[in-house]
């Protein structure tokens, strides 16, 4: 039952970032969410997966939105139409319809076809074993991208120092 | 399948609903963000559906922590990509972005 009662904060607060007209207040309300959606996963025994959530998502992934409303504030960052925020609601309760019709698709059709036998190994492997173990490549994967990350933002912030000399010797002559 | 499971799915599903409607309905570069990474806290929800579904609760968290990665690493490199486009447009207006056509 507290599981039921953490994702109905976690979605109110997912629903305060589409309502919230100052996108700070909105990134709050993210953080937040994601740190109900932590205890979530604390709740059912995801530790690890837990501790990433509260400090990757509540607070790395917050610290840069933060930042980027704070370095782009010259803008109109809150001039939205309020349009959309008035029609979140009638399209809630659209999206609360295809929801109901979608579990119903995923209960009678998709479970009853994934319903084969798991292996007794594979459950009672422990996560250090199943992380470093059988998905090697994953952790491959996420050591490539971050690196692919680093050097994006390397070249996205690049000062193009070539620039400003050859604008001074374009004076000269 | 327990009230739990079904709950995650439930919520799953309709907070990326929402996140999609947050990319599609808003054209302010930051909220449109804040919608990617609305619809990836309903894709983990979902993921940790699948795995208590399963009986298989440290895969899918092998399986969170990679997602969680991806979702930092996206961020960091689209909100790296506002601010530049802030740089030269002044605008954080979707629809202004003018020299984005290719």
């Amino acid at each position: 039952m507290a599981t039921i009662w953490l994702l109905v904060l976690t979605f109110l607060l997912i629903l305060a970032v589409g309502f919230a007209k100052d996108l700070l207040k909105a990134a709050v309300a993210l953080a937040a969410a994601s740190v109900f959606l932590s205890l979530v996963l604390f709740y059912h025994g995801a530790w690890v997966a837990g501790v990433f959530e509260l400090s990757v998502c509540a607070g790395l992934i917050t610290v840069l939105f933060v930042s980027t409303v704070s370095l782009t504030k010259d803008s109109d960052q809150n001039e939205e139409s309020k349009i959309s925020r008035f029609l979140l609601p009638a399209f809630l309760l659209f999206f609360i319809g295809i929801d109901i019709f979608a579990m119903k698709w995923i209960e009678g059709h998709l479970l009853k076809a994934t319903n084969a036998p798991i292996a007794a190994s594979d459950v009672t492997k422990g996560f250090s074993e199943v992380f470093w173990g059988a998905r090697t490549t994953d952790v491959l994967g996420q050591a490539a991208l971050i690196l692919a990350g680093v050097f994006a933002i390397l070249a996205l912030f690049k000062r193009t120092a070539a620039k400003p000399h050859a604008a001074e010797g374009g004076k000269h002559e | 399948m327990s009230s739990e499971v079904y709950g995650l799915f439930f919520v799953g599903l309709l907070t990326a609903m929402v996140g999609i409607y947050i990319l599609l309905g808003y054209r302010n570069l930051i909220r449109i963000m804040l919608g990617v990474e609305v619809i990836s806290k309903g894709i983990t929800m979902i993921l940790l559906g699948a795995g208590l579904y399963q009986g298989r609760p440290d895969f899918i968290q092998a399986l969170i922590i990679t997602f969680i990665i991806v979702e930092t690493i996206m961020a960091a490199v689209m909100l790296g990509i506002v601010i530049i486009s802030h740089k030269i447009h002044v605008t954080l207006d979707i629809r202004r972005q003018s020299k984005l056509k290719g």
